[in-house]
């Protein structure tokens, strides 16, 4: 039998995840109420009216980012607890592919979850800070898109650092939060320009080129370096 | 008997002390004082020095840390482990001097500016690349995700530089005066040979701490030849 392709293998994978998620729906489920309270944290911070008060468009993005900077934490860890309680990661391992095709998988099935997750979180926050979601919805679901793959990119490849380690969501939020720091402001960047009304022209345009070739960067140092990370 | 490695590292011990009592003679005796200022301005010979001293050890951390998961050979991650250390030490305390600075000069401990911002997430990288390397269940797994880090940190640096410069939209005005005008006669001779005694230090820090780490493998070694039998 001959060994899988790279595209093959990375679909097993991301296809296993998402199985195990349909099954148990335990990541989303505790990323989705941690989310919630996060948001609704950031009403009793900030004070009920201060999305009128300051504009949305100040208000919002930080929260809703730095919820979902947090959720993504949740996510991508749990995705790699679930590895290392059985030491599936030695399975994953010995399988005769390449260690890239494994990061891939990992980060499509993290991807698709927290896709799921940020269009819950920005639904939810429409309500609770009252912004025109449907007048917005397609730019903020491309600045999610680009913002989503370097957070998790990323996340995946620290998150199976911090697993290796035995630990958990706090060492990877350490490691996590400074590296991504570019896409973390560009993300904010970009969503106040569109709940601004501004669009995705001018400055947000060149934050989101920006972030794209960020996302490429790091997806291909994360295929360089992943087999090390993986390797026991 | 004295190998030609102690006595080099012995001599670099010395000139850098002579630099570095020479250093704080020019920089209290020697520099003029700085009208605006004032004597607060003296800690920016230390300061600036350090600072590119903590991007040169970045930039020995990536060289470290291909070099390490290249040719798996721990001379490599020693590289990696002095460079991620002796970049936290200088890190740190241009964190703490910086402030010290700040407060008389600008009236605030910290600003958002594009260098501080970068020095701060900086230092929380090499930090984490720390608490990597202790959490590992072995030298040998330290190094491979230590080295992974370190790449990702090192490559991350100018981004994050750029990322911030952006986001505060331009530069305090006050921030220029270190760089933009041309300094006066005995502060440019001050501030370039704190600059050599710092490379000095720089050196010295980074080769005894690569030392350490080489005497740790060999010791490592040994202790697993023994066990082995």
């Amino acid at each position: 039998m001959s060994a899988p392709s790279f595209g093959r293998a990375a679909l097993e994978v991301a296809a296993k995840d998402l199985r195990l998620e349909w099954r148990t729906f335990e990541s989303l489920s505790a990323a989705f109420v941690f989310s919630l309270i996060v948001l609704v944290l950031f009403s009793f911070a900030f004070g009920f009216s201060a999305a009128r008060e300051f504009g949305v468009e100040r208000i919002v993005p930080g929260a809703v980012w730095t919820v979902l900077a947090f959720a993504t934490v949740v996510t991508v860890s749990r995705s790699m607890e679930l590895e290392r309680r059985r030491d599936t990661w030695t399975a994953l391992f010995l399988a005769p592919v390449d260690r890239g095709a494994l990061f891939t998988g990992k980060l499509a099935a993290n991807l698709i979850k927290n896709g799921l997750l940020h269009v819950v979180v920005v639904v939810l926050a429409a309500l609770f800070f009252d912004f025109d979601l449907l007048a917005n919805a397609l730019p903020l679901l491309l600045v999610l898109v680009v913002h989503a793959i370097g957070l998790t990119g990323l996340g995946t490849l620290f998150g199976a650092i911090a697993m290796r380690v035995g630990r958990g969501e706090a060492l990877l939020a350490t490691l996590l939060f400074p590296a991504a720091a570019p896409v973390f402001v560009s993300a904010v960047k970009c969503t106040a320009s569109v709940l601004a009304g501004r669009g995705l022209g001018g400055e947000a345009r060149t934050w989101l080129l920006a972030t794209i070739g960020f996302d490429l960067l790091y997806f291909l140092v994360a295929l360089a370096t992943f087999e090390f990370v993986l390797e026991e | 008997m004295i190998r030609t490695r102690d006595l080099a590292l012995g001599a670099l011990w010395g000139l850098t002390t002579v630099a570095m009592g020479v250093a704080i003679g020019l920089v209290f005796l020697y520099a003029p004082e700085e009208r605006v200022m004032g004597a607060p301005q003296r800690i920016f010979y230390f300061h600036v020095p350090m600072a590119l001293m903590t991007f040169l050890s970045v930039f020995v951390l990536l060289v470290g840390s291909i070099g390490y998961l290249w040719t798996r050979r721990s001379a490599w991650d020693d590289l990696g482990r002095a460079a991620s250390d002796t970049g936290l030490l200088f890190c740190t305390l241009v964190l703490v001097t910086g402030p010290i600075w700040a407060k008389p000069a600008w009236g605030v401990w910290w600003t958002w500016e594009a260098r501080l911002t970068t020095t701060l997430l900086l230092w929380l990288l090499l930090v984490g690349i720390r608490m990597v390397r202790s959490y590992a269940v072995n030298r040998d797994q330290g190094a491979r995700l230590a080295a992974v880090i370190g790449i990702v940190a090192a490559l991350d640096v100018p981004i994050i530089y750029k990322a911030v410069d952006w986001w505060r939209g331009q530069h305090p005005v006050l921030f220029r005066q270190g760089g933009g005008q041309a300094l006066a006669p005995g502060m440019s001779e001050t501030f370039s040979f704190c600059i050599v005694t710092f490379v000095l230090l720089f050196a010295l820090l980074l080769a005894t701490r690569y030392r350490l780490a080489r005497l740790e493998d060999r010791s490592l070694h040994a202790i697993e030849r023994l066990r082995a039998g």
